[in-house]
């Protein structure tokens, strides 16, 4: 049974789309789904767990569907908002275990799994503390584990790392590694930063726009294709069309050409025919593809550049 | 809302690699509880925050302040009942005692509403509610239940202490009773009634901001304001329109209900409900269509409201 599966899912605002007809079928396992800010990914997450409905379109989660059997789903669902949500005048205990009981825990049950729960996430000496006193990292942790209190078959994370500093940041990737991995609770982790993806993820999902980009294991992204930039000294057309009538994808960008390759990049035929168009060859290098070229021409590409850099 | 309301068993999803190992992650294969164990968990939770149980001790002083006024009228009653010996009159009688503390309880409410359904739109907590086992209907009513239980605290607690120290203040507590039984009724009717149209001003009030105070201020202007205005409206101008205004103040609609389960007419009650005129039935139909208006607003602001 597939995880989380969608067809022509629509969210339309008045002024813009933000999922656009989008048909995805998840299998168990760490999902990153990664797209730009504005990209849908919030907009998603919101519709699976039915805290917005869709224009149109429908959706599952393990085999419930979210908008007619949400109650039942939610019990097997954990949600991590990315904003603050937590009461400053309770306890991590207090709320933990009233939010179990929300999910639908016999209350005995809820109290235990609490206290098991903030022991995993690190918060066990403070847990009697009230939540208003905690740094934001402590915070971070109240809220993953009351997304984890119920056991959940799936969380849904909202860019759990927003707000750490890089040791937070580690530790929380760290956690939520060992949530996936140990705890064998199936992950969908929304977030902008790639070097996230690249840690924690086995699958990924990229959308742009609402709409699905790609689709695949961690691996599947990195390794498939090469590109190889070459730069001459003259006007690169005629080296464009002539490679091009070898069958090759080439983009052209001012003196510089981006040959795609898949294997062994044809350096030979690329020095030849450069040869042959009269053109001098002023550099020839290899890039691996990464995440953040999957954003290349778009306009937040810019956006996502800074916020990671991951060129390899 | 198609879903069922009993447990389920968890789903069979497979579990992703890895989960072979056991270092100390406990899974739950027990039962789960669903929607009934949520929407009660919300209520008895609402319900203590109403009291400020669980909180700092300054979270329970308003509400252990307004209950021990509320309380004050009955407690005076059975004061000179046990000082006057063999005195047999009533100087707090039942059906009046919503008129004497009506600015109680409109501050109780006033209080209590914003603190139970406030706090969560306050710090964000909604989202939280409604990606659980609870819809966002069964989250209004709960904690719209759980305002009126904490004002039945203000209503039906104090008409009881007056009843049952009137009954222990005579010298045949048996004899009382019986020949008071049927004051019961219309005592706990009354409560029920009141306490229910009272909270669903509030809550449908409360749940309209996350500022504590606006929603305070907002509570009290609207009982008190409506008060004043069905009294100019009845008393003063007086005319055969006009006196409907009374149907827009709840505790003239609660007065004229009262009056009316306890006697059966308005005549001889308080005089803004006997200037009006309309028989007693009426304000329990209002009630009633005030209670179910109010309780909408709740649940569609809550349907709507952006989580």
């Amino acid at each position: 049974m597939a995880l989380i599966s969608t067809a022509n899912l629509t969210k339309r605002y008045p002024a813009v789309t933000a999922l656009d007809a989008l048909t995805i079928e998840v299998e168990p396992g760490i999902i990153g789904l990664v797209g730009a800010n504005g990209a849908g990914k919030s907009t998603l997450i919101k519709i699976l767990l039915g805290l917005l409905p869709p224009t149109s379109g429908a959706a599952t989660m393990l085999g419930y569907d979210v908008r007619t059997q949400g109650t039942v789903l939610r019990q097997f669902v954990g949600y991590m908002p990315e904003h603050d949500c937590l009461p400053p005048e309770v306890s991590a205990t207090e709320f933990v275990s009233h939010m179990g009981e929300i999910s639908g825990l016999p209350r005995t049950v809820a109290r235990e799994r609490t206290a098991d729960v903030l022991r995993h996430v690190g918060l066990f000496e403070e847990r009697y503390r009230q939540i208003g006193g905690y740094s934001t990292g402590m915070k971070q942790r109240v809220k993953l584990a009351q997304a984890l209190v119920h056991d959940p078959r799936l969380i849904l994370l909202d860019e759990p790392t927003n707000g750490l500093d890089p040791q937070g940041r580690d530790e929380m990737l760290e956690l939520i590694q060992r949530v996936g991995r140990e705890f064998g609770i199936s992950i969908l982790m929304a977030t902008h930063l790639l070097g996230e993806i690249e840690r924690v993820c086995e699958d990924l999902i990229v959308i742009d726009g609402g709409q699905l980009v790609q689709q695949g294991t961690l691996a599947s992204f990195t390794t498939a294709t090469a590109t190889l930039e070459v730069e001459v000294d003259g006007d690169p057309a005629p080296l464009a069309t002539r490679l091009r009538s070898h069958g090759m994808t080439v983009e052209a960008q001012g003196s510089r050409l981006f040959v795609e390759s898949e294997g062994e990049p044809p350096y030979d035929l690329i020095l030849d025919a450069t040869v042959e168009s009269g053109l001098g060859l002023v550099r020839m290098q290899i890039r691996r593809h990464s995440l953040s070229d999957l954003f290349r021409g778009t306009d937040r590409a810019a956006e996502l550049a800074v916020a990671e850099r991951l060129d390899a | 809302m198609p879903d069922a309301l009993d447990s389920t068993s968890p789903p069979v999803a497979a579990a992703p690699a890895g989960s072979v190992y056991d270092l100390g992650y406990r899974r739950y294969e027990g039962a789960r509880l669903g929607r009934r164990q949520a929407i009660s968990a919300l209520y008895r939770q609402s319900l203590r925050s109403a009291f400020g149980l669980g909180r700092t001790a300054s979270a329970k002083v308003a509400p252990a302040i307004l209950i021990g006024v509320a309380m004050f009228p009955a407690l005076v009653q059975l004061a000179i009942g046990a000082l006057v010996s063999g005195a047999d009159f009533e100087i707090i009688r039942h059906d009046e005692y919503y008129v004497i503390i009506s600015y109680i309880i409109a501050l109780f409410c006033a209080v209590v509403a914003p603190d139970v359904v406030g706090r969560d739109q306050r710090s964000r907590t909604l989202p939280l509610y409604f990606s659980r086992a609870l819809s966002r209907t069964d989250y209004a009513l709960g904690k719209y239940a759980a305002v009126t239980t904490a004002v039945l605290g203000v209503t039906l607690v104090p008409q009881l202490v007056l009843f049952l120290g009137n009954a222990l203040g005579t010298d045949d507590v048996r004899g009382y009773l019986e020949a008071n039984a049927g004051e019961i009724f219309p005592i706990t009717a009354s409560a029920v009634a009141g306490s229910m149209l009272i909270a669903a001003v509030g809550t449908a009030i409360a749940a309209q901001t996350p500022r504590r105070a606006f929603a305070l201020v907002g509570i009290i202007v609207a009982f008190l304001l409506s008060l004043a205005v069905a009294g100019i409206m009845v008393a003063e101008i007086d005319t055969a329109v006009t006196r409907w205004a009374i149907f827009a103040s709840p505790f003239s609609i609660v007065e004229g209900m009262t009056y009316w389960m306890f006697q059966g007419t308005t005549e001889g009650g308080d005089d803004l409900t006997e200037i009006a005129g309309f028989t007693g039935s009426a304000y329990f139909i209002a009630a009633i269509v005030l209670t179910l208006a109010c309780v909408a607003i709740t649940v569609r602001r809550y349907r709507r409201l952006q989580a």
